[in-house]
C-alpha cells in the first residue's frame, strides 16, 4: 500500500504487517488514508494507550479501558475514528486485523 | 501417499458420505438458465463470469462427477468431470470462500431451486477438511473454539466492561437499582452478546439493557458463555460449529432459561436457531428468539412505550440475509421501525428480494478478499444513497461494520444503528 509515496507492507484490510516498524509517522499516514487529515491530542490519547495495551498484553484494550483512561466519551470516539476502534483507531496504532465481526 | 492424497480423500468423503439425496439433488439439477448470474453482486459488480453462481455449482458438481459416478470414475473425458488437484482446489477457495457471501439471493432466484448456498457450503467443507480456508476466517473460528468468544475476551474485562455498562444505565434510566444481571438462574431469558458489542460498540448493550428495564423483564447474561456468532458455520466444519452451539444448549439449559435471546447478528441466528437443532441432534426444550422479535412482542403487548417523534431523522433499513432471506423474520423489525423512528424508507429491492451488504459469509473476517468486497459494496452503496435516509439500521453487528465501511468509502454521509439503538432513543420510561 502506498501513501504519499511511502511503501507499506499491509494485509488485505490495510493493516500493517509488522506492528514492530510502527512510529508516529505510520499513524499520521494511516489516518489521512482514511480521511482523517489531523491527528489531534485526542487521537494521539486513543492510539497511545491502544499501542500501550498492545505492547502489554497482545491484545487490543477493550473499549472501556480506552473511555476510562483517556477520559474521552465512547460517542466521541467513534467521531474521532469513523470506522470505529477497530478498523478505525487500532489500524492507525499498527495492530494487526482484531478476529471477529469487525 | 501423498499429503495432498490425503487431504483430497478426506474432501472427497464429503461428497461421497451424505446421509440423503440432498446434495445429489442439487448437484445434478442446474439447468445452466442463467438467472442467478443477475442474482449475484460479485456478477453485477464485475461482469466476470467465473463469479456466476451456476459456475460455482459447476466446480463442485464437475468434482462430484469425476469420483462419484460410474461414467466419470470409467470414462472422465466423456462429461465434465474434473480431477480434485491443487489447482482445483484452489480455484474453488477462491470462487467459494473469496467470491460468495453466502447470500443466498441466487437460490431464491433459481428457475428450479437449486439450494445454491447449500452446495457452496458443501464445497468449503472439502476446503475445510482439505486445510484450504482462509487463515483469517479460521483464526475467528480458533479464538472462539479456545477461548469461549471469537474475540478471546477475558471474563474479568468482559465483567468490569458490563459493570461500567451498569453504571451507565442507571444513569440514564435515573435509578440505583438497575442492573444488568450476570449468572442468574431460572430468569425468563438468558440473553446473548456479540463479543464485538462488549470490545468496541457497546452502545447496543446498554440499549438492550435499558429496553429490558423498560419492559420489567427477567434477564441474565452468562459470564461463561455469552458468545451469539458462530463462525464454523462459515468454514462448514460441523465438528467445531457443534461444539460452539453445544455450549449456547448447555448454559442455557444449566441457567435454567426459559427463552435464549440472540443478539443482532444474522448467522449467529441462523446457526444457533435452524441450524443447531441439527448440528445437536436435539430438541431444545427453550424457546429460541431472536432480540429483533422481541423487541416487536414488547411493543405489540404494550410493555415498552415508545414515543417515535424523539427519532426524527429518516430512517432506512438494511435486511441481513440469513435473518430475512433465510430465516424468514422479515416483518418484526419493519413493524419496529415504524413504531420507532418518525419515518422509515425501504431501499430497493428490500425484504427477501434485498442485496447483501457484501461482508456475510465470513467475508468480513477475511482480508484476502477485501478489495472484492468492498467492490460488492457498491450496489448497496446506490442503494441507500437512493433511500436519502440519514440512520441506516440493520439487526446484524457485521452488516453494522461493513455498512460503516461502506458509509465511509462511498462518502454517504449516514449513521448507522443497531435496532435496538433506534429502539431505546425512543423509550418512554413510567
Amino acid at each position: 500500500m502506498e501513501i504519499d509515496g511511502k511503501e507499506f507492507t499491509v494485509d488485505g484490510d490495510g493493516f500493517l504487517s509488522d506492528p514492530t516498524i510502527w512510529n508516529e509517522e505510520v499513524a499520521t499516514l494511516f489516518a489521512k488514508y482514511d480521511g482523517i487529515q489531523e491527528l489531534t491530542e485526542k487521537h494521539w490519547a486513543i492510539i497511545n494507550i491502544i499501542r500501550k495495551n498492545w505492547e502489554e498484553t497482545g491484545m487490543a484494550p477493550m473499549i472501556r479501558t480506552i473511555c476510562q483512561t483517556t477520559g474521552i466519551r465512547l460517542k466521541e470516539i467513534y467521531q474521532l475514528f469513523p470506522l470505529g476502534p477497530a478498523r478505525g483507531a487500532c489500524r492507525v496504532a499498527g495492530l494487526p486485523k482484531p478476529d471477529g465481526c469487525v | 501417499m501423498n499429503n495432498f492424497e490425503e487431504k483430497k480423500n478426506k474432501a472427497l468423503k464429503v461428497l461421497s458420505e451424505h446421509e440423503d439425496s440432498k446434495l445429489l439433488t442439487h448437484l445434478n439439477s442446474c439447468v445452466h438458465c442463467g438467472l442467478c448470474a443477475e442474482s449475484c453482486m460479485y456478477y453485477l459488480t464485475s461482469n466476470d463470469e467465473r463469479y456466476i453462481p451456476a459456475k460455482k455449482v459447476d466446480l463442485v458438481a464437475s468434482i462430484y462427477q469425476r469420483y462419484c459416478t460410474f461414467t466419470g470414475k470409467y470414462f472422465p473425458f466423456l462429461g465434465k468431470a474434473r480431477e480434485l488437484d491443487e489447482a482445483a482446489a484452489e480455484e474453488m477457495t477462491d470462487l467459494l470462500y473469496g467470491a460468495c457471501t453466502l447470500c443466498g439471493r441466487c437460490t431464491k432466484h433459481c428457475s428450479i431451486g437449486v439450494d445454491i448456498g447449500f452446495v457452496i457450503k458443501k464445497g468449503r467443507q472439502m476446503l475445510t477438511e482439505m486445510g484450504y480456508t482462509p487463515a483469517s476466517l479460521q483464526s475467528t473460528v480458533n479464538a472462539a473454539i479456545n477461548s469461549g468468544n471469537n474475540m478471546s475476551i477475558p471474563e474479568s474485562e468482559l465483567r468490569d466492561t458490563l459493570t461500567w455498562l451498569e453504571e451507565d444505565l442507571r444513569d440514564e434510566v435515573n435509578d440505583p437499582d438497575a442492573s444488568i444481571p450476570l449468572n442468574v438462574p431460572n430468569a425468563d431469558i438468558l440473553y446473548t452478546l456479540n463479543p464485538r458489542e462488549p470490545k468496541f460498540f457497546p452502545l447496543s448493550i446498554s440499549a438492550m439493557a435499558k429496553i429490558f428495564y423498560a419492559a420489567k423483564e427477567s434477564w441474565s447474561l452468562s459470564t461463561q458463555m455469552y458468545d451469539v456468532t458462530n463462525y464454523a458455520y462459515f468454514t462448514s466444519s460441523k465438528s467445531e460449529a457443534v461444539t460452539i452451539a453445544e455450549r449456547l444448549y448447555n448454559e442455557t439449559v444449566n441457567l435454567n432459561a426459559k427463552r435464549c435471546v440472540l443478539a443482532e447478528c444474522g448467522h449467529g441466528s441462523r446457526a444457533f436457531r435452524w441450524e443447531a437443532p441439527n448440528y445437536l441432534q436435539k430438541q431444545f426444550p427453550f424457546e429460541t428468539i431472536t432480540s429483533v422479535e422481541l423487541m416487536a412482542e414488547y411493543i405489540s403487548k404494550g410493555r415498552i412505550k415508545l414515543d417515535k417523534s424523539i427519532n426524527k431523522e429518516v430512517v432506512t433499513l438494511h435486511d441481513p440475509c440469513n435473518l430475512v432471506r433465510e430465516g424468514g423474520v422479515i416483518e418484526p423489525q419493519r413493524y419496529v421501525l415504524k413504531n420507532a423512528a418518525s419515518e422509515f424508507v425501504e431501499m430497493t429491492p428490500h425484504g427477501i428480494d434485498n442485496f447483501c451488504c457484501g461482508g456475510g459469509g465470513g467475508q468480513l473476517a477475511m482480508s484476502e478478499y477485501n478489495e472484492r468486497r468492498m467492490k460488492t459494496a457498491e450496489i448497496k452503496a446506490e442503494q441507500i444513497r437512493k433511500t436519502g435516509a440519514k440512520v441506516v439500521v440493520t439487526p446484524c453487528h457485521n452488516c453494522v461494520d461493513q455498512l460503516m465501511q461502506i458509509d465511509n468509502k462511498f462518502k454517504l454521509g449516514v449513521q448507522v444503528k443497531t435496532l435496538a439503538e433506534i429502539v431505546a432513543d425512543a423509550i418512554i420510561l413510567d
